[in-house]
This record gives structure tokens, C-alpha cells and sequence, in this order.
């Protein structure tokens, strides 16, 4: 990915845009009482399209933007984000991703790789309260969403950083017709 | 060229991860007040446009969750209503007592008792935690607002948990959920006491610890707030604030572990619109 002013504000914007979606919507709906998780998917699709360092800033800043509007520790999601988002990256640096199957299974994967994540920091950082096996159920169903939830954010993902992307084939233009030919 | 970008790679990577703990051991515990304080002062009027504006699509999805649940729910809460009958006529009676027995008393003069004190502010929840570790919403009610640390959040159905921090514009809800949620309860009516806390993951599910071995708590009693005053000392929540009802109180689970399990009156997963209880004694 080549990156520009314009394209970085491209990413801002799509990063923004993911944050407040996140918290105002899909955190805020519940499917089988368990609300979907986009950021991970949303740092693959970023890290699938820019690499492993554009990966790690990006999930780096998406978890900071989230710690600061909740209130919340700083720097756990960041972890955990910059994790996904450098994974992501160099499995595509490594591998060949083609269609859309891909970027979505490898979605589903890291979002369930992030729950993990999440829970291993807050059980290290302590916690009173007795923990529910419920907790599986929600890191599985929100894996599943995210394996469904990841078409459209790469579909949309790619297409806002078309000019960026290196290999991104140009779209082909039918030849127009001449009349009277 | 290549072992230069790589190790450039390398350094990025090394650089956030450090920033990263960095900013968990700074903020941890207390949090970085003036940059969220910052951050979410800016925010908070576009979270409420996007909370408004993505309302119907929420509301949407919803219809489709409740739909599937409404078929099981539908028998419980027939048995529920058969209960809750029985329980109503016993309600008005004692409602009766007490109306008599607190003017004999004169509790109602009791600063324990004055939840009169507290004045109710409602606001719209605009934002909520991601992940089941961190059981938060935000609100759009701040510092000018009358909105203080510590002041108890009900909804409509009972006790929903308490301001955990306050910004310009808008506010972090700790929910009873949350792991650091504890909250002093006494069972109705025998009157036993404990403390509230979450089971992590379970939104559906509070424990009721720390009771009184000795006696006995029964499944369909209700939990309310205890709200004790003590040698100047205070709860953060008035006396009788409803919190939900006793699930399961197996007496072997009683006796071994001093707790019960308790369903919260309030839907934490559902909630649009909260009411902030302000001016409390603090």
C-alpha cells in the first residue's frame, strides 16, 4: 500500500468510522444475547490490505481511540489490536489472499485470536467477580459474526483504499460502442 | 535495502508494544483523565447524533433477537404471572403495615431513609463496551448536569450500577455487571444482608455473597439496595432501590459458599434511557 495524505486520511476516516459504529451500534445489538465485535475484522481487513506495520499502527490507534472513549485503561486494546493487526499482516505478506473467503475465515480466526486476547489480560490483571462459561459461548458467536460482518467491511475497506493498493487490478472498462459502425 | 525495512518493521512493532504497556501500567486503576476526558468531550455530541441515528436499525435487530426468544419466554412468564399475582396480593397488605407502622416509627424522618434526597436526572445511553470484560455504557449527561462519581444509575426496572467517571458532556455507567461492580443488598422480606456482585459473562446472572449462613433466603424473594449509614459513613445508594430476584439459593450452597444466585429487574443488555440519581450524601 502506498501510503498518502489522502490515503492516510482515508484509513482515519474508515478507523473513526468503525469506532463509532462499533459503540453506537453493534455493541449496543444483541443476536442469541451476544453483541458482534467488528474492530478485529475491521484491523485484518486494513492489515490484509496494507501490510504487517500499516496492521499494527492501525490496530495501535483503533484500540487507543476505543480505551479513551470508554473511559477505560489505556493501552488493552491497543495490545491486543496491534497483536491482530500485525498477524494479519504477515500472514498476508506470506500467503497469497485471493476472493473473499479468505478475508473472511482470517477474520474469524483473529477475532476469536482477540477474545482470547482480551481474556488473558484481564484474568493477568485480576479479577474479582467469578468468571461464567458463558464467556466461550460470546468468543465463539462473535467469531461467527465476524466471519459473516467481514465481507461487506472488505469489500468497503477495499474499495476506499483502491488507489492505494499495488496490486489491486484496475477496473475494466467496457469498450464503448460506435454507433453507426 | 530489505534488512533496513525489516528492521524498521521490527522497531514500529517494538515501539507500540511498549507504548502500549506504557499506557496500561500509567493508567491502570485510575485512567488517563485528561486525554479520555479530551477524546470523549469531542466525541460524545457525534456518538449521540450516531446513537439517534442508528436507533431504528438497533431497533431492527432487536425485533429479530426478541423474536426467537419470545416463544420460551411466553410459558415462563406465564408461571411467572401466577407468582407474581400471589406476591401482589401479599405486597398490598404489607404496604399497609408499613404505611402504619412507619408513622408510629417515624421513619420517614430517618437521613438513612431520605431518598428524597436524591434528585433524578435522565439521560440516553450512547455508547457501550465492546467486550463481556468491561461491562460499561456511556451517557449523555456530565459535570453540568449535577452528575458526581459514585451516584447511583436506575432505570426503569431497578437499579442498573454507578457513575464510574464524569466528563463536560458525557459519563462512563459502571454496570452491576462489571467485575469491580459491588453493591450492598439486603434480601425482602427476612432481611438478610450481603454484597452484589457480577459473575463475568453472564449479564443474565448476579451472586449474592457474604450472607448470613444462619439464615435462610429463598428463590423469588427480592434483593434491594441495603443503602447502611454508619459512623458518617454512607452507601452510595439510598435504602429499598430495587435490584432483582433471588434465581437459585440451593441451602448446601448457602451454607458451604454464603451466596445465591440473583436475576437483575433490569435488562442491562437493553438499555436506551437511564436515570442518574444526583445530590446524594457524599
Amino acid at each position: 500500500m502506498i501510503v498518502t495524505p489522502q490515503v492516510l486520511g482515508r484509513i482515519v476516516a474508515i478507523a473513526v468510522l468503525g469506532v463509532l459504529l462499533q459503540l453506537s451500534f453493534f455493541s449496543q445489538v444483541e443476536l442469541f444475547h451476544v453483541s458482534p465485535d467488528v474492530l478485529p475484522a475491521l484491523v485484518v481487513c486494513l492489515a490484509l490490505l496494507g501490510g504487517s506495520t500499516t496492521g499494527a499502527v492501525c490496530g495501535f490507534a483503533i484500540g487507543l481511540f476505543v480505551d479513551c472513549l470508554l473511559v477505560e485503561a489505556l493501552g488493552i486494546s491497543s495490545l491486543v489490536l496491534l497483536g491482530v493487526g500485525w498477524s494479519a499482516g504477515t500472514v498476508r505478506e506470506r500467503f497469497d489472499v485471493h476472493g473473499l473467503l479468505v478475508p473472511a475465515l482470517l477474520c474469524m480466526g483473529f477475532t476469536l485470536a482477540a477474545e482470547l486476547g482480551f481474556a488473558v489480560i484481564h484474568l493477568l490483571l485480576g479479577i474479582d467477580a467469578p468468571v461464567s462459561p458463558l464467556i466461550v459461548r460470546d468468543m465463539l458467536l462473535k467469531s461467527v459474526y465476524a466471519f459473516f460482518l467481514a465481507w461487506p467491511i472488505y469489500l468497503g475497506v477495499r474499495r476506499a483504499l483502491r488507489p492505494a493498493l499495488v496490486e489491486e487490478p484496475k477496473i475494466r472498462r467496457r469498450q464503448p460502442t460506435v454507433l453507426g459502425a | 535495502m530489505y534488512r533496513k525495512q525489516v528492521r524498521r518493521r521490527r522497531a514500529v512493532l517494538a515501539l507500540l508494544i511498549v507504548s502500549s504497556f506504557v499506557l496500561l501500567s500509567i493508567t491502570y486503576g485510575q485512567g488517563s483523565r485528561g486525554l479520555q476526558s479530551g477524546v470523549s468531550t469531542i466525541f460524545s455530541p457525534v456518538q449521540s447524533v450516531a446513537d439517534r441515528a442508528l436507533k431504528p436499525a438497533r431497533d431492527l435487530v432487536d425485533w429479530f433477537d426478541k423474536t426467537f426468544d419470545a416463544r420460551g419466554e411466553n410459558s415462563r412468564l406465564k408461571s411467572q404471572l401466577v407468582i407474581a399475582r400471589e406476591q401482589a396480593v401479599a405486597g398490598q397488605e404489607a404496604l399497609q403495615e408499613n404505611a402504619q407502622l412507619r408513622s408510629l416509627l417515624e421513619l420517614d424522618r430517618d437521613p438513612a431513609f431520605a431518598a428524597s434526597a436524591f434528585e433524578e436526572v435522565t439521560g440516553r445511553v450512547i455508547s457501550r463496551s465492546p467486550t463481556v470484560w468491561r461491562s460499561s455504557v456511556a451517557i449523555d449527561l456530565g459535570d453540568g448536569d449535577g452528575v458526581r462519581v459514585d451516584d447511583p444509575v436506575i432505570s426503569g426496572d431497578g437499579l442498573v450500577g454507578r457513575i464510574a467517571s464524569v466528563g463536560p458532556s458525557s459519563s462512563q455507567v459502571m454496570l452491576l455487571t462489571d467485575h469491580a461492580s459491588a453493591v450492598s443488598a439486603k434480601v425482602v422480606p427476612p432481611g438478610v444482608q450481603g454484597v452484589i456482585k457480577p459473575e463475568v459473562g453472564n449479564p443474565e446472572d448476579l451472586v449474592l455473597d457474604f450472607l448470613d449462613s444462619t439464615k435462610r433466603v429463598h428463590r423469588g424473594l427480592a434483593v434491594v439496595t441495603a443503602g447502611w449509614r454508619a459512623q458518617g459513613l454512607a452507601s452510595n445508594f439510598p435504602p429499598g432501590l430495587p435490584i432483582g430476584e433471588v434465581t437459585s439459593a440451593p441451602v448446601d450452597e448457602q451454607v458451604a459458599s454464603q451466596q445465591v444466585q440473583v436475576r437483575p429487574y433490569a435488562d442491562l443488555r437493553n438499555l436506551d434511557f437511564v436515570q442518574v440519581l444526583t445530590g446524594g450524601s457524599r
